[in-house]
């Protein structure tokens, strides 16, 4: 029986930032956009979607006189996660 | 990367597993970076420390340019600043916290050894070489140890990003300069290509040069590998 999918998480740009993310304390914006290679606004919008589910929380803050977005995990985010993996796994078993 | 939603569940693992090994890559890059930075740095005073020194013992001071090694922390912390503000930051997570601990540590211990052991090679031993009732313990040898304890951080590095050949770098790189400082094999290398007037000068520049090999070696070798790795 397949599991239904997050459909936050389902979208391919979503589910890289939840993964960099699923690993590391924090990532700063910059960074996320270089890893995802995605453009600054695709990015903002797709984070935003993020932090409005409650997946991430975003913070703003300054490095030095610039500014800095610093995103990190929320529980309810890791959890989700957590739960779109283990529905993964439904589409990969072999039936037997 | 765009928002499409008829991924496959074969594409979202791939999309997983790329951005966590993209993640364990920066760390291991920013890492590398530090070693780098930091190995130039100590390499640089390490020749400056030695410079000072041959100028002030040709003029009958003391070797005054060791106290020059007090400002590496802040050199290297400098110019870590400055590079991290032109980049992104690698991300922050247990493996970054974990490396930046060990050099915290290392950091740490250095600058109490180095302050203490300072004390008693300048101050104590010459109190008590005064009172002849007293036996004269040994000097501390410096160098060797902070190139043991530096040796052990660059190892246990290597073993959090899971670097083979950056945790035997630190062990035999090591071992071979503390031992060759320790043993007297450089100070004998120095002897020998100096004159009976600049034994003494020499002498004083061993430990940079120590420094210097253990810096090229430990720090800045593996430090471009990690730096420029697949």
């Amino acid at each position: 029986m397949f599991q239904p999918l997050d459909p936050l998480l389902h979208s391919e740009l979503r589910l890289a930032i939840m993964s960099l993310l699923i690993s590391a304390d924090e990532a700063e914006f910059p960074y996320i956009k270089e890893q995802t290679g995605a453009t600054a606004g695709n990015l903002s919008v797709q984070v935003e979607k993020l932090s409005a589910a409650g997946y991430i929380e975003v913070e703003k803050t300054f490095k030095g006189k610039r500014p800095c977005t610093i995103c990190r995990i929320t529980p309810k985010g890791q959890e989700a996660f957590e739960a779109y993996v283990q529905a993964l796994r439904s589409y990969l078993q072999p039936k037997g | 990367m765009e928002e499409n939603m008829n991924m496959t569940a074969e594409r979202s693992l791939e999309i997983i597993t790329e951005q966590i090994a993209q993640s364990r890559k920066a760390v291991s890059k920013s890492t590398g970076q530090s070693l780098y930075v930091a190995g130039f740095c100590t390499m640089a005073m390490a020749m400056a420390v030695a410079i000072v020194n041959i100028i002030a013992m040709n003029n009958g001071f003391t070797p005054i340019g060791h106290l020059l090694w007090f400002l590496l922390p802040v050199i290297i912390w400098l110019a870590m600043r400055s590079i991290n503000k032109k980049q992104a930051h690698a991300p922050v997570n247990l493996v970054s916290s974990l490396v930046g601990k060990t050099w915290w540590t290392f950091a740490a211990l250095v600058l109490g050894f180095f302050i203490l052991a300072s004390l008693w090679n300048v101050l104590i031993i010459r109190w008590l070489s005064s009172d002849p009732t007293v036996i004269v313990s040994q000097q501390v040898a410096i160098t060797p140890v902070i190139i043991l304890l530096m040796g052990m951080s660059i190892s246990i590095t290597g073993h959090i990003l899971k670097s083979k050949w950056l945790v035997w770098f630190g062990i035999i790189g090591s071992l071979v300069v503390a031992v060759g400082d320790y043993s007297g094999i450089m100070g004998a290398i120095l002897a020998r290509i100096s004159s009976i007037h600049t034994v003494g000068i020499w002498h004083n520049v061993s430990p940079c040069l120590s420094v210097f090999l253990f810096a090229l070696i430990g720090l800045m070798l593996p430090g471009l590998m990690l730096k420029h790795q697949k």
